[in-house]
């Protein structure tokens, strides 16, 4: 059956239509493979050198070690006692993102929702704070945390880190709660609750995917915290676990094995919590959580 | 959300209150502390504070600090709020040094060390104590004295690779003399298939250290000073021959490839993997070498000397030091452990567990023969922080780069010293 000139002319233009999405679809593919393995591959090479030997890790190259020592795993955890400084940044983080939360959240909210005189220069002072960064302030801190008798204590290192995470999760939050609609809180305040109860009850929840920003940018920041550890902390029973990693690079002699080994034992529970909270941080995102 | 907020506030309290209560070690008031930066050393100290414990009751404890970078800062924030602990180490130059001399932070150990006719200071290599002794009129106007002892020793030299000899025919037992023999036989591994020379001259102190060491070989230490403080100029033909000397190794092609940019651990990796014949690189390199081949089969020996009217003297000395906190109240106690820590049983187990060099004489016997070898050139180190007198550091980086600059192909010897001398006339004009 023959087309007529038209009907042949819109197959032709359907057709064209296809390849041309088909061939972006796969040119889009290639470039976003590209990059997923560009960003796994450092992963991947971390865990392959994690397997080899001292000698072989210069030798060998390969990403597939013929003959894994799995053993690395075990004298790694055993030899820079990273039973106690996993339990540590553990406590650490949870305190932290805990104290991050709670008083961030009530601060956006406050900023979001309430009136008072200076409101707006208040938080440009808050949010300003965003750009000393720890490392800027290390001696009035030192000096502050001595004055308090805080150095060497766990409190003393968690404390500044809370601080140090408030002004982004004010600010995030804060954005976020700006775009909810106030007639949901309206008619909750009718139904008899109060602030704090409309805060909880009703704002809370629904900032659920700015809150899982915000957890995940902490939880990376405290468990890869190392600087503010070393100024505060003397006891190695006090350490997060970044300084276990410290053991295995000398000052001339790098155990790469062992390090790398380490290394992969202290990513993993940040990559299973960024896989849990997954969802919830692209909605954020999307959702105008970090929106300026 | 499930979880009340009463219940989320008791859960954050409880959390603060549980951390908030819990402390650091609790110390015995006679507990020595001592704080470092050499995390590869950590199980040795730690043997070692055992060891002292049990000999004579007293508690030490060793707390590490790593990075160096964040050690440093450490004892600087410490140093200000007067928290440092009994014994400590000070990183950086000498004028870092002396400025926590000047605060009062480091009890001068001459009297302890000169008790006994000098049986403490004695025990050490001579040059070992160099580092840590600011002499009459000494232009950081700190009292003379010594202020520290060191745990280790250490030489930037050469080491070469035996096997790789034998497979260019040349003789293991006979490494070159001189420079020009050093060149031959570049050209006889060069032409057996054999990258011949390796070294971190990405890092610009390596390149310094290479360069000052022909510099007091072809010139002497008088004129080198006498540049320094601005009597002689750079263009003058002995520095123009110490730049020379890097345009024959890139005219040469002595050099592997790669090596201006190189940074010392990759330029360990070259070596120890057997990919070129020559190194320069400090002693600590033994320990590097057996982590990373154990079978290399290599030698040390000073740089060979472009003239023999005057020896070679390579860059050394004091390796890493401790000093007494003198507002310490265990000062008496922290004196009596470095003691300890410095006499020849413990030199010894150091040098066993580190394989670095041991600060004293007498455990020289119970190294392994290649910590032997560089042992032997103790006497002939030298160093810029016990030099009298000082380059501008401006002046050194243009001068370490002019030569990367060479070694690239990218400038003349003359070009380089003509260079540097106009940015010296400019220092120079600025501290008048």
């Amino acid at each position: 059956m023959s087309l007529n000139p038209v009907e042949f002319e819109d197959k032709l233009q359907v057709n064209y239509e296809k390849i041309k999405k088909g061939t972006v679809s796969v040119f889009v593919h290639i470039f976003l493979i590209a990059v997923s393995l560009s960003c796994l591959f450092p992963l991947w090479w971390a865990f392959a050198s994690s397997l080899k030997t001292q000698q072989t890790i210069f030798n060998d190259l390969s990403l597939f070690p013929k003959a894994p020592h799995w053993e690395n795993y075990v004298e790694a955890w055993t030899k820079a006692d990273f039973g106690m400084y996993f339990s540590n940044s553990l406590i650490y983080t949870v305190t932290v993102v805990i104290g991050v939360i709670l008083i961030a959240s009530m601060a956006a909210y406050a900023f979001s929702r309430l009136q008072f005189p200076g409101k707006n220069v208040l938080f440009l002072i808050l949010i300003s704070t965003m750009m000393v960064p720890i490392p800027g302030s290390i001696i009035p801190l030192y000096v502050l945390l001595n004055k308090l008798h805080l150095v060497n204590t766990r409190l003393g290192y968690i404390l500044p880190q809370i601080n140090a995470g408030l002004a982004l999760g004010i600010f995030l939050l804060k954005t976020f709660f700006d775009d909810l609609p106030k007639e949901l809180e309206d008619s909750a305040r009718i139904d008899g609750c109060g602030r704090f109860r409309v805060y909880w009850h009703i704002a809370l929840p629904l900032a659920r995917p700015a809150i899982a920003v915000l957890a995940i940018f902490n939880i990376l920041a405290v468990w890869n915290e190392y600087l503010l550890a070393m100024l505060v902390l003397n006891s190695k029973n006090l350490m997060p676990l970044q300084r276990g990693l410290m053991v295995f690079q000398g000052a001339h002699v790098t155990q790469y094995p062992l390090l790398m080994a380490g290394i992969v034992i202290t990513v993993l529970p940040v990559l299973v919590v960024y896989l849990m909270l997954q969802k919830h941080i692209i909605k954020g995102i999307t959702a105008g959580a970090v929106k300026g | 959300m499930r979880l009340s907020y009463k219940n989320f506030i008791i859960l954050f309290s409880v959390l603060l209150i549980v951390t908030g209560c819990s402390g650091g070690d609790k110390k015995e008031s006679n507990t020595i502390t001592v704080w470092h930066w050499m995390s590869d050393r950590e199980d040795a100290f730690q043997e070692l504070a055992k060891r002292y414990q049990a000999e004579t009751g007293t508690p030490v404890k060793f707390e590490l600090f790593a990075p160096s970078e964040s050690y440093s800062q450490r004892v600087k924030v410490s140093a200000q709020t007067s928290t440092l602990p009994d014994i400590y180490g000070v990183l950086g130059e000498k004028r870092d040094f002396a400025s926590f001399i000047r605060s009062g932070y480091v009890a001068d150990l001459t009297p302890e060390l000169s008790k006994e006719d000098s049986a403490w200071k004695k025990s050490f290599f001579e040059k070992a104590l160099l580092i840590n002794e600011f002499l009459p009129e000494n232009e950081y106007k700190v009292t003379p004295g010594i202020y520290g002892v060191p745990l280790d020793v250490m030489t930037i030299q050469m080491v070469y690779n035996k096997n790789l000899y034998k497979k260019a025919g040349l003789n293991p037992a006979s490494p070159p003399r001189s420079w020009n023999e050093f060149v031959e036989h570049c050209g006889k591994l060069k032409d057996a298939g054999i990258p011949c020379f390796v070294s971190g001259f990405g890092e610009i102190w390596l390149i310094d250290a290479f360069a000052s060491n022909y510099a007091m070989n072809i010139m002497g230490e008088k004129k080198v000073f006498d540049t320094y403080r601005g009597t002689v100029p750079y263009t003058d033909p002995d520095w123009v021959q110490v730049l020379g000397l890097f345009k024959q190794m890139a005219d040469q092609k002595i050099l592997v490839d790669g090596a201006v940019t190189m940074v010392n651990k990759t330029s360990e990796q070259t070596f120890a993997n057997e990919r070129a014949a020559y190194s320069f690189n400090g002693s600590w390199c033994v320990n590097v070498y057996k982590g990373m081949n154990p079978g290399l089969e290599y030698s040390a020996m000073l740089p060979p000397a472009f003239t023999n009217a005057r020896s070679m003297k390579v860059w050394g000395g004091s390796g890493s030091s401790l000093v007494v906190n003198s507002q310490s109240p265990r000062r008496d106690a922290a004196i009596a452990f470095l003691k300890w820590m410095t006499a020849e049983p413990q030199q010894t187990f150091l040098a066993e567990q580190t394989e670095n060099l041991p600060a004293v004489k007498g455990s020289l016997g119970k190294i392994s023969p290649i910590l032997s070898e560089f042992a032997d050139d103790v006497d002939s180190t030298t160093h810029p922080n016990i030099y009298p007198v000082h380059e501008n550091p401006s002046v050194t980086e243009a001068f370490d780069k002019g030569i990367q600059s060479i070694l690239i192909g990218e400038k003349t010897p003359e070009e380089v010293a003509t260079e540097v001398q106009r940015l010296k006339e400019k220092e120079l004009k600025k501290s008048k």
